[in-house]
């Protein structure tokens, strides 16, 4: 018999399945633009409700365990819900669907109809399906397909289009995946070779036995090859040359989940696979670079996405930091600044997308008047701007917190010292996105270095009559369409919605965190991961 | 408690849309939320002053207090906690907050825009000052900390025009955020020692805590930072000047009674428990009294009257601080007195200024002339406010004055010369403070010699009317101070009873305080009337301590770090990239693994079997050849010849499955290879600009050999058995196939195939997506619509076939005669590119190499093959087709559109996944079905089938999708016409989703 | 278990003759290089395997180790696939780089080469403010009056 909260976690692969199975419907429907839209919205909405019923089931606790065909585990492959996994689910579906809902609404506005979206849909939703696959896997050769799902997925959707631009971009992103996902299976053969097994339970197991030394090997190679797709320094160099180039709602997906993937597959790697922080000293170090230099990067960056793009990688430091503090409070600070972290800074490259719309670039020497111009448009930005800054009372500010906290429960110099780094990569965060507020927003236009002539025009003339003007303009983009086509309703709602999720980031932090904290007690007894998989040969158990 | 916080942020949210209706009257409505809470504090003020100031919150006689759970797993509560400080601070706040928004009814135009946003902001920032004083936890107090640093960030902005107040704006947000990070710093390393980080627990501990010794110390200190930053002292105190480019009322507000008061609220809050830390005192004492020295210097040579007020403010700070960070009762009941005096004083100050902006156009000390006559009443509570500043009888600020001076003497005296040293600076202090006050009052009002009167129009009464309230204030406390000492009392007795308790009066007797009052003040008579001597010498005097030049330094310092390190680290090269991510890979494991111990490789066995040798020598010489090939098809050649050894080592190896892919997917690699990049020069670009072939090769060679030892070592870590030793019997017996690996991965991994199929799927879209760049191209093409020989007419053939004369006239021949040719769409390619015999063979072949592929889709249960290897025959069939017939034909040949048969494909495999899931099963649970048809025999079907032909389905697909892309496609654009495409190269290039 | 030094060696000098073509400009080198490291890949995969056997197909009488290990192989045919689809996607890459810039190497990003460049003098940050010394002479006044020159130097 199966019960009530067991039949939620054993409909797990289908949160896979589904949006798999929503491309395949994409393919055969290419040619109805509205069918497609539709199923692919309504294969993520189901696939959302389908993981907040799996989150409610492990909400209070407890680790659960399908095996796919039946197969008793070690043998078949199994996919694990327990509580870190189930929340990432969740917010990264929420995230998708806002960014489809933008998407779509800037392809509505553009009217785009024959358009890369008979591509766009069926390849977003294979990457939603690698991304859950990812966070699903309970066996190191299927989290590698996960990967490769999510990879080749993100391929296609940062080359959309084909321009010199992204091309270039895609090819430094594509070789550097690829290299990292070789250096993955080369792991993988190598832990093969020494354990004779890929179940990830299993390996747990055996990979305590065997020889330290060769551990140690293998758990560095396990990290290097995520580290690359996490982003950690030395590792993230490839990241603000890849994602900025694409279209914005891609980036946004991309910057918000891609490296959590591979942040998600470290966190695994340290609490379940070679439990015990060991390289905790190293991994500090490694954070506290990555932070640093990430920041740098970003202040010293003129165009705003390259900008989000160097605080991106800055703030996996932050992930990193946690992981390798990792005592309860740091593990669960880290869970709830993944979320946090994925919300917030998909918000904000969803925002610079709708500046290029507005202005017609996001390069801050040629920004200005955009807070007059669209004081909506300032809000969308502010918010999430701040709540990255870590500026409270927002989920930034919480998670900071905690990390901070679990920093100096941990005491050692060196966590100081990552403690100091960590406000200072605040601040100077906090400097970035001034400067953007400063001058894209608050600047005048006509004070601007270059500034772009879109947002010249109607400057002077009565406010309200700065559309019109374009309108007259011929051969301009947006001649016919005026306001709406500018920033259109939808995308500005939809990155609204997403601002607003930050914000309930912070609202529900109280229960957020003893669940993060639950979550984070999870991760740390890796006993409940093994019990859950190899424990009964029923495939599921509490 | 909790009320007037929610009440004071919710109005500030709504008020952009009450300013939309009533336009600047809703400062007035503004005005009255603080105004009512105001008057809610004084009515339960006795409440609040009556508590036992020390108690634990919750006992019964503690001060009223509001505690609800937020994160208990960080140890951060919203607990609310109104004491005597707090209830000092709110009259502050809340009084002098609703005065300034009555104020800003005037003082702004109707028809501004911004002040719909800006009330609000000014708003929400009383109600952040409140939550920071009322806050009975550290982070909570923090947040309301941090909230002020933004509000004020957004209000010095306002005039965002303007470069020196988005300048300035900045400034004051990194200086004060920088304080307040490093403040949470020590606030942590404070809640971490104490366990809690609930304020009032914490003070309660503060006698144990002390007794930590350096680790208290420095966690007092970084919080200090915070208070210091916050309060303007030295060095943080240039960007309170800086902040003055915000609209008056906001100086009057933020920079006079509110955000300015945080840092001597904090120092105010935490003196009783830990005054006596090792660098409270030194910092606060010295810095304070530095602070107020450079400040009175600097306000003395303003000539902007706002920057008069600001230094001032400055000025006043450090003293403020100085005074409370003795930590003496006296000191303490002396430091919130003049707090409150400054309050009431330096907001009317920033008030006036406003109305003389406002009405005259300027603030500048050498455009006023003869204010006093034109606006009397004006001048009147100009001289009561600036008198009260300047320490001058019988106004508050004198009163204040006096207790501070009480109680330096008495630190004086037990502190010796240090206590002198400050004792004296104070005095030298307010001298000047005299002095400015007199410069203010001059520089502002005076009819100065050779200027005309500036114009200036009557003040209205509405607008002068929060002045007076204030200037009330200023006068009638000097009279009756001891209701505000009633209100500071509890607070002093949080210290140690002091031996002789000071009280606030007008008139003390004969003092030495006096006296020191009187010196000073003669002093600054002096200093003022003395004033252009010495700014004369302040001229000659260069900036030795210019934190503002030192501010910029940093500034520009990190953006150059920032830039060198960019430059260094982001080189834009991938192959940088790809080095240092190598080098990592490389060394990393390296090192770990020579310097652990790991087990040493044993168990080596040279080979197999002979037959492995040699095509491992194939293999590598085919690796080094590809090294060395410069054109480009004899490089791929050269990578086949290795692929095509991997298909025969799995051969030997024992593994056919593996080897009829790796031979099919080699063929359909090449064949994609030379699709593709015969539209490329034929020469590889071998002589690379960059070189480094020697660090490339090292880097090759140490990555291959460090990936031999790690893997001899991890093989021989071996210890457990395989889970594989189950495989043969699992698959047997439970995935009813005797292919293990098949049953492997249509069954026990068949997850691992669906993601991959997927894969295959998304890579066939991109190949698509690349090409066709605007949607898949799904467009189909009819033989019959095409015109005969158009096709491919002018291109070189594939495969680079030479035609000799006669054989092209054969070819010629037989195009045009041949009624029915041997392939569908045969005539249509133009005669010098058709081949009789390929077609012919085509012709024989194609349906074979199909039926066979079905037999490798039926039979890969069973024997060696299976979907994949199955589906990529029929692709080979596919390919051979269109090399044969061209473009039309390979539209002819399949006239589904690759994108349909992927989805059918991916959908069945994804149906027969999810499928067992209605049955009660596991997801990709399979069954077997046996069945006996009458001519057939007996028959064994597994359910798992269903999947592998999905698998097949997505696989003909992927080679149709790459044979139409990188074939058909670029075919049409070689031959410079294209029936279906209609845009062309370069446009493609700016098109796409979005920018 | 067993190492078999042949396969090792083969995969090692795959691995460098991959990562020394990846490191190439041109990106059908870098191509190639991909496929050469995914064969080295496989044969390390297979490696980890052990000692060949017989073909992993069932027969009753034969032990479990008498075969080569059949979880190696399902792995490498995955893995084959995906070197595939990747090998066919980078393909189109480099066609279409050559179709829009007739470029077959891998460019650098000339942003980056223009932020390490940049000057650190920044006109909003670092240029001489004059000071104001009133707030109403600005367009708060008349927001919406044409201002014919802007402050800029």
């Amino acid at each position: 018999m199966i019960d009530a909260p067991l039949s939620a976690v054993s409909f797990a692969p289908l949160a896979v399945a589904l949006p798999i199975f929503g491309a395949a419907l994409a393919f055969i429907m290419r040619r109805k633009r509205r069918t497609q839209i539709t199923v692919t919205i309504s294969v993520l909405v189901i696939t959302l409700c389908l993981e907040i019923w799996m989150l409610a089931t492990v909400w209070g606790g407890g680790t659960y365990a399908v095996t796919l065909g039946g197969w008793a585990p070690p043998f078949g492959i199994s996919m694990v819900v327990d509580g870190f996994s189930a929340f990432m689910l969740v917010v990264s579906s929420v995230v998708c669907l806002a960014v489809l809902l933008y998407a779509t609404s800037q392809g509505m506005a553009d009217g785009d109809e024959d358009g890369p979206v008979s591509i766009f849909h069926p390849a977003y939703l294979i990457l939603v399906a690698g991304v859950s696959n990812a966070f699903l896997a309970g066996d190191l050769f299927n989290l590698y397909v996960g990967f490769e799902i999510l990879l080749t997925a993100s391929y296609v959707l940062l080359t959309l289009g084909g321009t010199v631009a992204r091309i270039r971009a895609g090819t430094t992103y594509v070789v550097v995946s690829v290299l990292s996902s070789m250096l993955f299976l080369i792991s993988i053969g190598m832990i093969y070779a020494a354990t004779g097994t890929v179940n990830m339970a299993d390996l747990s197991l055996k990979l305590a036995e065997i020889a330290p030394g060769t551990q140690t090997v293998l758990h560095v190679m396990l990290l290097v090859a995520f580290g690359i797709k996490a982003a950690v320094f030395p590792l993230s160099f490839w990241l603000p040359d890849s994602y900025p180039t694409a279209p914005a709602p891609v980036t946004a997906v991309f910057a918000g989940l891609l490296t959590k993937v591979g942040v998600y597959a470290i966190i695994r790697t340290e609490t379940l696979l070679f439990p015990g922080n060991k390289f905790s000293t190293a991994l500090l170090v490694v954070a506290g670079l990555t932070m640093l230099v990430g920041i740098l990067g970003a202040v010293a960056q003129t165009d705003i996405k390259r900008m989000l793009s160097f605080t991106l990688t800055s703030h996996i430091g932050f992930l990193i930091f946690g992981v390798a503090v990792g005592n309860q409070l740091a593990m669960g600070a880290t869970v709830y600044y993944v979320a946090h972290h994925i919300v917030v800074q998909t918000s904000l490259f969803l925002v610079a997308g709708l500046i290029e719309r507005r202005a017609g670039t996001s390069n801050i020497d040629r920004l200005g008047s955009l807070a007059k111009l669209s004081p909506l448009l300032g809000m969308l930005f502010f918010i999430p701007a701040i709540n990255l800054g870590g500026i409270p009372p927002f989920s930034g500010f919480l998670g900071k917190l905690g990390l901070v906290q679990g920093g100096a429960e941990m005491g050692t110099p060196l966590a100081w010292v990552l403690i100091a780094v960590s406000l200072l990569t605040s601040l100077l965060t906090l400097l970035t996105i001034a400067r953007i507020w400063n001058r894209a927003f608050w600047r005048k236009a006509e004070d601007a270095v270059d500034p772009d002539p879109l947002l010249l025009v109607g400057v002077g003339a009565k406010r309200g009559a700065t559309y019109d003007i374009v309108a007259d303009e011929p051969g301009s983009k947006y001649s016919d369409r005026g306001d709406s086509a500018l920033l259109p309703k939808g995308m500005l709602a939809m990155t609204g919605a997403l601002v607003l999720v930050g914000v309930a980031l912070t609202v529900f932090a109280g229960p957020l965190f003893d669940f993060s904290d639950r979550a984070a007690e999870q991760l740390l007894n890796p006993g409940h991961y093994i019990e859950a998989v190899l424990g009964s040969t029923e495939g599921n158990s509490p | 408690m909790l009320l007037v916080l929610i009440a004071l942020f919710a109005v500030a949210g709504i008020a952009p849309f009450l300013f939309r209706m009533l336009g600047r009257s809703t400062f007035y409505v503004l005005a009255a939320v603080p105004a009512l809470a105001f008057v809610w504090l004084l009515a339960n003020f006795s409440s609040f002053i009556e508590a036992d100031q020390g108690a634990a919150s919750g006992s019964p006689n503690a001060p009223p207090v509001q505690m609800f759970n937020w994160l208990p797993s960080l140890g951060v509560h919203l607990d609310f906690r109104m004491d005597a400080l707090a209830a000092v601070l709110c009259l502050l706040v809340l009084g002098v907050g609703a005065l300034v928004l009555f104020y800003c009814a005037r003082y702004f135009k109707n028809e501004d825009p911004h002040t719909g946003a800006f009330g609000a902001q000014l708003l929400a920032f009383a109600a952040s000052m409140f939550g920071l004083v009322t806050a009975d936890d550290m982070i909570l107090m923090f947040i309301f900390w941090e909230l002020t640093t933004i509000l004020s960030f957004l209000l010095i902005g306002f005039n965002r025009t303007r470069m020196g107040a988005r300048r300035s704006a900045l400034t004051a947000l990194m200086v004060t955020t920088f304080g307040g990070l490093t403040m949470l710093a020590g606030l942590i390393m404070l809640g971490t020692a104490a366990g809690t980080y609930r304020i009032s627990e914490v003070l309660a501990l503060a006698p144990e805590l002390t007794r930590m010794g350096t680790y208290i110390d420095v966690a007092i200190v970084l919080m200090l930072v915070g208070a210091i930053s916050k309060s303007a002292l030295i060095p943080f105190h240039f960007w309170l000047p800086g902040a003055m480019a915000a609209p008056t009322p906001v100086s009057a507000y933020l920079h006079a009674a509110a955000m300015v008061k945080a840092g001597i609220y904090l120092i105010a809050r935490f003196a009783p428990g830990f005054h006596e830390t090792a660098f409270w005192q030194p910092v606060l004492l010295w810095l304070g009294l530095a602070t107020m020295l450079i400040g009175g210097w600097r306000a003395l040579k303003q000539n902007d009257l706002k920057l008069v007020l600001a230094y001032g403010t400055v000025s006043q700070l450090g003293f403020l601080v100085l005074i409370l960070g003795i930590g003496t009762p006296n000191a303490a009941m002396a430091g919130l007195a003049m707090m409150l005096a400054h309050g009431f004083f330096k907001a009317t100050l920033f008030l006036i200024v406003g109305i003389i902006d406002h009405k005259s156009g300027t603030r500048d000390i050498r455009q006023l002339s003869g204010l006093r006559s034109s606006s009397p009443v004006l001048f009147v509570v100009a001289v009561i406010a600036a008198a009260s500043m300047a320490g001058v009888p019988p106004l508050f600020g004198f009163v204040a004055k006096e207790a501070v001076y009480e109680s330096l003497l008495e630190h004086a005296s037990s502190n010796g010369a240090p206590g002198m040293v400050l004792l004296l600076g104070v005095m030298l202090g307010s001298a000047m403070t005299f002095a400015y006050a007199a410069r203010f009052l001059w520089g502002g009002f005076a009819r100065k010699a050779g200027m005309k009167p500036t114009p200036f129009p009557k003040v209205p009464w509405l607008f002068l009317a929060p002045l007076l309230v204030l200037t009330l204030a200023t006068v009638v406390f000097a009279w009756v101070p001891g209701s505000l000492e009633a209100a500071i009392t509890p607070y002093v007795g949080l210290f140690p009873a002091a031996d002789h308790p000071i009280h606030l009066a007008i008139w003390h007797g004969f003092t030495p305080a006096l006296g020191l009052s009187l010196v000073s003040m003669s002093a600054g008579v002096v200093i003022f009337v003395a004033r252009k001597r010495i700014s004369k010498v302040q001229a000659m005097v260069p900036a030795y301590f210019d934190a503002e030049r030192d501010y910029k330094l940093i500034i520009t310092g990190v953006d150059n770090l920032a830039i060198w390190l960019t430059g260094r680290t982001q080189r834009g090269s991938l192959s940088f990239y790809l080095v240092v991510i190598l080098m990592t890979a490389l060394v990393l494991p390296t090192v770990v693994s020579l310097w652990l111990q790991t087990p040493a490789p044993g168990n080596l066995i040279a080979f197999d079997t002979p037959a492995q040798l040699v095509i491992g020598c194939i293999m590598i010489l085919g690796a080094l050849g590809a090294l060395q090939a410069n054109r480009r098809f004899l490089a791929v050649l050269m990578v086949s010849v290795s692929g095509y050894g991997m298909a025969a080592i799995f051969a030997l190896q024992g593994a056919p499955d593996l080897a009829v892919t790796q031979l099919l997917v080699e063929t359909i690699v090449l064949v994609a290879f030379v699709l593709a990049l015969r539209a490329l020069p034929v020469e590889l670009w071998s002589k690379n600009p960059t070189g480094h072939r020697l660090v490339r090769a090292l880097i090759g060679i140490g990555f291959g050999a460090s990936m031999i030892y790690i893997a001899a070592t991890s093989m021989a870590s071996r210890i457990a058995d395989p889970i594989s030793l189950a495989y043969p019997e699992l698959a047997y017996t439970g995935g009813a196939g005797k292919n293990i690996v098949n049953v492997t991965l249509v069954d026990m991994r068949a997850w691992d195939t669906f993601g991959e199929i997927t894969v295959l799927a998304a890579a066939a879209t991109g190949v698509a997506s690349l090409i066709f760049v605007r949607g898949r191209g799904d467009k189909t093409l009819n033989a019959a619509l095409v015109p005969r020989g158009s096709v491919d007419h002018g291109s070189e053939a594939i495969g680079g076939a030479s035609h000799s004369r006669s054989g092209m006239a054969v070819a010629k021949n037989f195009a045009i005669s041949s009624k029915d040719s041997w392939l569908v769409a045969g005539h249509t390619l133009a005669p010098e590119r058709r081949s009789i015999t390929f077609e012919v063979v085509t012709r024989l072949l194609f349906h074979t190499i199909l039926l066979a592929s079905v037999y490798l889709l039926l039979a890969g249960h069973n024997t060696p093959g299976g979907g994949f290897a199955g589906g990529l025959l029929a692709g080979l069939a596919l390919a051979i087709r269109y090399l044969a017939g061209g473009r039309v034909e390979l539209a002819e040949a399949i006239p589904v559109s690759p994108g349909t048969l992927m989805g059918s494909g991916l959908a069945l495999a994804a149906a027969s996944a999810v499928a067992p899931l209605f049955f009660g099963a596991q997801i990709f649970t399979s069954a077997a079905i046996e069945f006996s048809w009458p001519l057939f025999g007996d028959h064994k079907f597994v359910t798992s089938t269903i999947f592998d032909i999905g698998v097949y389905l997505v696989v003909v697909g992927l080679v149709i999708d790459v044979l139409r892309s990188l074939g058909s496609e670029i075919d049409e654009r070689s031959e410079g016409r294209s029936p279906t495409d209609t845009h062309d190269l370069v446009s493609d290039a700016e098109t796409g989703v979005g920018r | 278990m067993s190492t078999n030094v042949t396969l090792l060696i083969v995969m090692g000098v795959l691995f460098a003759v991959g990562i020394y073509l990846l490191l190439e400009r041109s990106l059908t080198r870098v191509l190639l290089g991909i496929v050469v490291l995914g064969n080295g890949v496989n044969l390390l995969i297979l490696a980890s395997g052990g000692r060949r056997g017989e073909a992993p197909l069932y027969e009753a009488d034969l032990g479990a180790e008498e075969y080569s290990d059949p979880l190696p192989q399902a792995l490498i045919l995955t893995a084959i696939v995906i070197t595939f689809a990747v090998t066919a996607f980078m393909l189109g890459m480099i066609y279409r780089s050559w179709a829009i810039s007739r470029a077959d190497v891998v460019a650098d990003d000339d942003e980056d080469l223009r932020v390490s460049q940049q000057s650190t003098f920044d006109f909003e940050e670092d240029s001489p403010v004059p000071e104001d010394t009133t707030e109403f002479d600005g367009d708060e006044i008349q927001p919406d009056t044409i201002q014919e020159t802007g402050p800029r130097a």
